[in-house]
């Protein structure tokens, strides 16, 4: 009985969770796609100018700023610089 | 919540069940209370037995309910950090060097420390700022502000920039110069500050890239600015150089307009060219000569490709002739430089060889130099560097010393 009632307990918490964290939950599992992109757009970028930099380097929040700083610098489209970001931010 | 509540009303049905039992006649007064006895037991088991059970769950309630809360807290202080609308970042870079020329003593001669600011505002509005702090030859310690702007994203492939910017024309003092970048710990000949590349400007920029059919892709950047000016010497004569550190002021009242335009043919491969023209002021401190004709053209190359890094870029300025000017020769700044370097992986060895040759007006700052270089890569931004220079300038000048130079930097 305890395993029964405690089992919807537990789906309720991860719900919870999923609904609380959307973005990274989204990107992880509904945009692969953009992950990929992102990887490619990184390997094939980021080295014009100098060393390829590792996407552990930087937390999530700060890799926003730098992916913006790089778009301007290196001339990145809006879109490869999302799917760099998609990438940097769930490789590290 | 109805589950706790049908759990409370489990005793009383269960006593109301044991009150019939009693009612139903037994076969003999004895008997019939011994087992009215045994039943009214095991009944008494099975509550106590319910009720530990309930407590349990309630308590497996209370727990779940407290998870949940700090599920929902460390979410929210999560989101905060990675969603929230303003971001502050600080990057930069530092180095450290050593010089040794063949006319002057070695010495300990490069200390300087470029913080860099970044607010990105919503993926909107960049704030991007740099501070240059060194150390000069007697002691004091120079700061620049090497660029301030605000980048507004305007659209995915249109970025309207507005402030003190690195000159948009060209490649190397764009995008190479800081020291964790540059392969070599010195600059190419002529591309140094107040030689043939200019530094930055103050104006606006439309800047961007677009993708023109796969893998092909195209890179802009168009400015208008004030422009630099040139000194004269004093009295008349010749120009003695051009200041391409951005002004604040626009004596002449004349922009410059310019930019630099690349196609990438595939990933790796940059070709650029860069073109200004506008007027600028020639003075000497006592006089000037206004609206004076001045142009840039440069090109640049790149192909990063494994273990190989060849890049080479040509720029030449001009300042054009004026009959009756106390200046009133056309003047002329022109630098090229070709770099190879290959990595040689597994190691964290880094070899690197470039030509470059500056040409001015004046001899004596003309120089042709090869350097060789060995880097050792740390990390991909940490470099410890080992050069040597091999200069060809006009003898006895500081341009013909050959050089032995150390650095290290990293860009954080
Ligand atoms: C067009 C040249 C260019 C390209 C392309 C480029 N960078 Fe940079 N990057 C620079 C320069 C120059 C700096 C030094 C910053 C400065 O001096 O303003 C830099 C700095 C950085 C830094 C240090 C932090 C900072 O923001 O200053 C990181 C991290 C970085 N780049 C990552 C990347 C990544 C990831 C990419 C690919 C999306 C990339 N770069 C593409 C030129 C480039």
């Amino acid at each position: 009985m305890r395993k029964t009632r405690l089992f919807p307990a537990l789906l309720m918490v991860a719900a919870g969770l999923a609904a609380a964290v959307p973005a990274t939950a989204g990107e992880r599992g509904g945009d692969k796609e953009a992950f990929a992109r992102g990887a490619r757009v990184w390997s094939e970028n980021c080295t014009r100018c100098h060393n390829l930099r590792d996407p552990r380097e930087f937390r999530d929040d700060q890799w926003r700023p730098i992916i913006a700083h790089m778009r301007v610098r290196g001339g990145l489209t809006g879109a490869e610089a999302r799917d760099v970001l998609t990438f940097m931010q769930n490789a590290n | 919540m109805p589950r706790q509540a049908t759990h409370r009303r489990l005793p009383a049905l269960v006593a109301a069940a044991g009150l019939a039992a009693l009612c139903a006649a037994p076969a003999t007064a004895a008997e019939g209370e011994a087992a009215l006895r045994a039943e009214l037991e095991a009944l008494k088991r099975r509550i106590s037995e319910l009720e530990r059970r309930l407590a349990e769950q309630q308590e497996a309630q209370q727990r779940v309910e407290k998870l949940e809360r700090e599920v929902k807290e460390v979410a929210k202080t999560h989101s905060e950090w990675k969603d929230a609308e303003s971001v502050l970042h600080v990057a930069g870079y530092a180095a450290v060097g050593y010089t040794d020329a063949e006319g002057a003593d070695g010495s300990f001669n490069v200390a300087n420390f470029n913080p860099i600011f970044h607010f990105l505002y919503d993926d909107k509005v960049l704030w991007e700022a740099e501070l240059e702090f060194e150390v000069l030859d007697d002691g004091s310690t120079k700061t620049n502000l090497e660029y301030t702007t605000l980048d507004w994203f305007v659209t995915d492939n249109v970025t309207l920039v507005g402030g003190k910017f690195l000159s948009p024309a060209g490649f190397f003092i764009q995008n190479l110069h800081p020291a964790w970048i540059n392969k070599l710990p010195s600059k190419p000949a002529g591309f140094g500050e107040e030689q043939a590349a200019p530094e930055s400007d103050l104006g606006l920029e439309v800047r961007g890239g677009v993708n023109i059919g796969n893998p092909w892709k195209l890179t802009y950047a168009f400015y208008v600015a004030n422009g630099p000016s040139a000194e004269g010497e004093l009295g008349g004569g010749e120009i003695e150089r051009i200041e391409a550190e951005a002004k604040a002021s626009d004596e002449d009242g004349d922009k410059v307009y310019g930019g630099r335009v690349s196609v990438l043919p595939r990933p790796g491969l940059e070709i650029g060219v860069s073109a200004v023209t506008g007027k600028l002021m020639v003075e000497d401190g006592t006089s000037e000569d206004k609206g004076r004709d001045y142009d840039l053209v440069g090109a640049d190359f790149s192909l990063v490709r494994g273990n190989l890094d060849a890049r080479a870029e040509y720029v030449r300025q001009r300042i054009g002739a004026r009959a009756g000017s106390l200046w009133p020769d056309e003047a002329e700044w022109k630098a090229w430089y070709a770099q190879l370097a290959w990595k040689f992986r597994p190691t964290r060895f880094e070899g690197v060889v470039r030509y470059s040759d500056y040409d001015s007006p004046h001899a004596a700052e003309d120089q042709r130099q090869w350097a060789l270089g060995l880097n050792y890569l740390l990390a991909p931004n940490a470099v410890a560097k080992v050069a040597y220079e091999l200069n060809d300038g006009q003898s006895g000048q500081p341009t013909d010393d050959d050089r032995f130079l150390l650095q290290f930097a990293y860009g954080f």
